[in-house]
């Protein structure tokens, strides 16, 4: 059916400032990033065609790149894989009308709505070797618990226990073991905002499915398992690909906690973009990094649905 | 009056007013001192409209980035975290030589003549001078005088004395030396302090003429050996995982006796040093056996400004740059910035505070001063060779021997790949014998 002019204008008209804001924003810098890759640029002088080399540097040149991958798929294996856990066990939990369920619901939110730098901020302290460091601190108390407590058993004859094995203050913060430091700060930071977004897809499914299963004899397990799970099914699987997606694109805590001066040890894929194309003007490079992180997220993501793709489940 | 009013009726000799825009790097020093020196400029020269406006940012770079590239920088830039080389290679920086070769403000000779020898070297390339220091910048090591003397504890002359010296500390229940362990650069001006200690100044310059081996010589292995024994007995526990601002919090804060810093230290730290803490400073100290001579000192100019290119009114910065960094001017930076002048015999000890005082007592004892250039010539060299390395020496992961392969390892790399039409600038090697050292 044909449309009427003022029907096409009245589409145009709301269609027009999405398509001139993603284009001038969102396809056109893209295109650009595609073709810098494609150049040795240092953002000054006159760019020089080099076809893929650039791409061939990332792994053929340097092993940074895939250093900073390994950093992000870290991230993504611990770091997304326990904050669905959590954010699932919770949910399930307030779902299931625990006491306080309301005040559970806004603590476990609340690290949303702090900006992901304060947070850095937050954790860099939190971490801290100095007087500052609560961890640490907690860390000595604990160590100095133990020693004296093993003096008293040594005096009793007694099996000592085990102390701290490793000297404190830990480096947390420190780059060699930055990027396992960072998977708790994900998790903490993440965790509520999933959980909301589980439990609201949990708070869908009619109560009738669980009197049902409770009248069969059926443990809360089962009913998680075999009722929770498979409606929710969807609302995972957006989770998931969020999940994955956030952890390849992870910038800004490696970038506050290495005080904009990320190594080899901590780098993740976004800071090497960064450092490439802002500290080293080697705009080429920094831009293959952007292409290859782009394919990474779409391929992921793709790979995510895939696997996630079933009908879905109407009882 | 409306807005519109108001722009119709500023007075023609306004409108044409020219203005010298400078950005510069707030910091340490900050720009108290820029701000009063501009405006006493304006001053002089608002019958010809000339008007200073300096603004600082500890961002700077970030803010004056873009605006180098759309060609609409200001007037006056200051280098930090500026690839500076590629600006000089791209045409995009002016030289000063033209500014050099008058008469400087205060004083009879040419303006080129009257800084310490060496501080215009740094950005120096085929016999022009793309860049002038704005400061004068030592490394050295900083230690509280009071703690010193309670402790019954004195000034190191030998690397064994050092040795010796932080082991009483740590005795006394305090930790030794406060490192910047996120800043792994920090470490750099101590290794190559040591590295002329070790060698002479004929190891800088192997260093510093990209010589293959340079690194694995005997004398820079030394170097890495000595600093990597130090840092792994004397670093406060968890150094390595402390920002700049946290150790020095520690030095202060009188939980970690020494740390190795350059001269902005006490500007930087003044609001957090408690009273009664007595800052003061002693030079790397000589290793027995090597060849340096102990009086030189790892110092350049520091706070570089440079005029770009694209700089709207070149002659008016540079004329500004020569007032600026001038004997005219040089004595009030120290009593205002608690910077080091980079002009010879600008800086006055009596306006300045004790610990500068005591960084003056090693710079006018020096015979003279060396300093490195890889760092700012190869930025990328830098970031993959020099900073994993130093962070995996100084915890004891790696070998001298491997530290100084790496550093070889990535200079081989640059000359074997250089990048074309970016020859290396040159380079005037330090002279042993003028420094007192066997050649």
């Amino acid at each position: 059916m044909k449309m009427r002019k003022e029907q096409q204008v009245f589409v145009v008209s709301f269609l027009a400032p999405a398509f001139f804001l993603y284009t001038a924003f969102v396809a056109f810098p893209s295109v650009r990033a595609l073709l810098y890759s494609l150049q040795k640029w240092d953002g000054l002088s006159i760019p020089e065609w080099v076809g893929l080399r650039n791409f061939y540097d990332l792994f053929g040149d340097s092993d940074l790149f895939v250093a900073a991958l390994q950093h992000n798929l870290i991230l993504m294996a611990f770091g997304g894989c326990f904050t669905l856990l959590l954010s699932l066990f919770f949910a399930a939990l307030l779902h299931r009308r625990v006491r306080g369920a309301t005040l559970f619901r806004v603590t476990f939110f609340f690290p949303n709505v702090i900006s992901s730098v304060a947070i850095s901020l937050l954790w860099v302290l939190l971490y801290s070797t100095t007087d500052f460091g609560v961890i640490n601190g907690c860390l000595e108390l604990i160590q100095r618990a133990l020693v004296s407590a093993n003096g008293h058993l040594s005096a009793w004859g007694l099996p000592q226990l085990p102390v701290i094995p490793f000297d404190l203050p830990f480096p947390f913060a420190g780059t060699k073991y930055l990027i396992y430091s960072i998977v708790p700060m994900i998790i903490w930071m993440s965790t509520g905002f999933y959980m909301v977004l589980f439990l609201a897809a949990m708070e869908n499914i009619p109560e009738t499915f669980y009197e049902a299963a409770t009248l069969d004899g059926a443990t809360e397990f089962r009913k998680f398992w075999h009722i929770t799970l498979p409606l929710i099914r969807e609302v995972l699987t957006v989770g998931l690909v969020f999940l994955v997606i956030g952890c390849l694109k992870l910038f800004d805590a490696v970038w506050i906690m290495e005080n904009q001066w990320p190594q080899k040890e901590s780098h993740v894929l976004a800071t090497v973009l960064y450092q490439k194309v802002f500290t080293e003007y080697n705009v080429g490079y920094g831009s293959a990094v952007a292409v290859l992180l782009f394919v990474l997220v779409f391929l992921s993501t793709l790979l995510t649905l895939r696997l996630s793709r079933k009908e879905a489940i109407e009882y | 009056m409306t807005g519109c009013d108001a722009i119709h009726r500023i007075p023609a000799s306004v409108s044409q007013e020219r203005v010298v825009e400078v950005a510069m790097f707030d910091a340490g020093y900050g720009i108290n001192w820029q701000q009063k020196i501009a405006e006493k400029y304006t001053a002089e020269h608002a019958a010809e409209g000339i008007r200073v406006r300096v603004w600082g940012d500890q961002r700077v770079a970030e803010i004056v980035k873009p605006r180098i590239l759309r060609g609409d920088p200001p007037e006056i830039i200051v280098i930090t975290n500026i690839p500076m080389w590629l600006l000089v290679r791209a045409g995009k920086a002016y030289p000063f030589d033209s500014a050099l070769d008058k008469p400087a403000y205060g004083a009879d000779a040419p303006w080129r003549d009257t800084f310490i020898p060496g501080t215009l070297d740094t950005f120096s390339s085929g016999g022009k001078v793309y860049a002038i220091p704005g400061a004068f910048g030592a490394w050295c090591c900083w230690y509280d005088a009071k703690q010193f003397r309670e402790h019954g504890w004195s000034v190191p002359k030998t690397w064994a004395q050092f040795d010796s010296l932080c082991d009483q500390i740590k005795a006394a229940g305090i930790a030794p030396i406060a490192f910047q362990g996120k800043y792994p650069y920090y470490a750099w001006s101590t290794y190559i302090s040591l590295v002329q200690r070790c060698g002479g100044v004929a190891a800088i310059n192997r260093i510093n003429q990209i010589e293959p081996g340079a690194f694995s010589h005997p004398d820079a292995v030394w170097a890495a050996r000595l600093l990597q024994d130090s840092a792994v007995k004397h670093f406060e526990p968890g150094a390595m995982a402390m920002t700049h601002t946290e150790s020095q919090l520690e030095f202060v804060g009188g939980r970690a006796a020494l740390i190795f810093c350059g001269v902005w230290l006490e500007n930087e730290m003044k609001k957090s040093t408690p009273p009664g803490f007595e800052m003061r400073t002693f030079t790397v100290p000589a290793v027995e056996g090597g060849k340096g001579n102990p009086r030189l000192f790892n110092g350049q100019g520091g706070e570089f400004l440079f005029v770009p290119a694209d700089s709207r009114h070149p002659d008016l910065a540079l004329d500004f740059c020569r007032y600026l960094i001038s004997p005219l001017n040089a004595a009030s930076q120290g009593a205002t910035s608690g910077a080091i002048s980079p002009i010879k015999g600008g800086t006055k000890r009596e306006t300045l505070s004790p610990a500068l005082q005591s960084a003056m007592d090693m710079i006018e004892g020096a015979p003279g001063i060396f300093t490195e250039r890889l760092t700012f010539l190869f930025v990328q060299w830098g970031d993959q060779n020099l900073v994993p390395a130093m962070s995996q020496l100084l915890r004891g992961e790696i070998t001298p021997e491997a530290f100084c392969q790496r550093l070889d390892d990535g200079l081989t790399q640059i000359r074997e790949h250089p990048v074309p039409g970016s020859p290396i600038p040159d380079y005037r090697p330090y002279d042993s014998a003028k420094f007192g050292e066997s050649p």
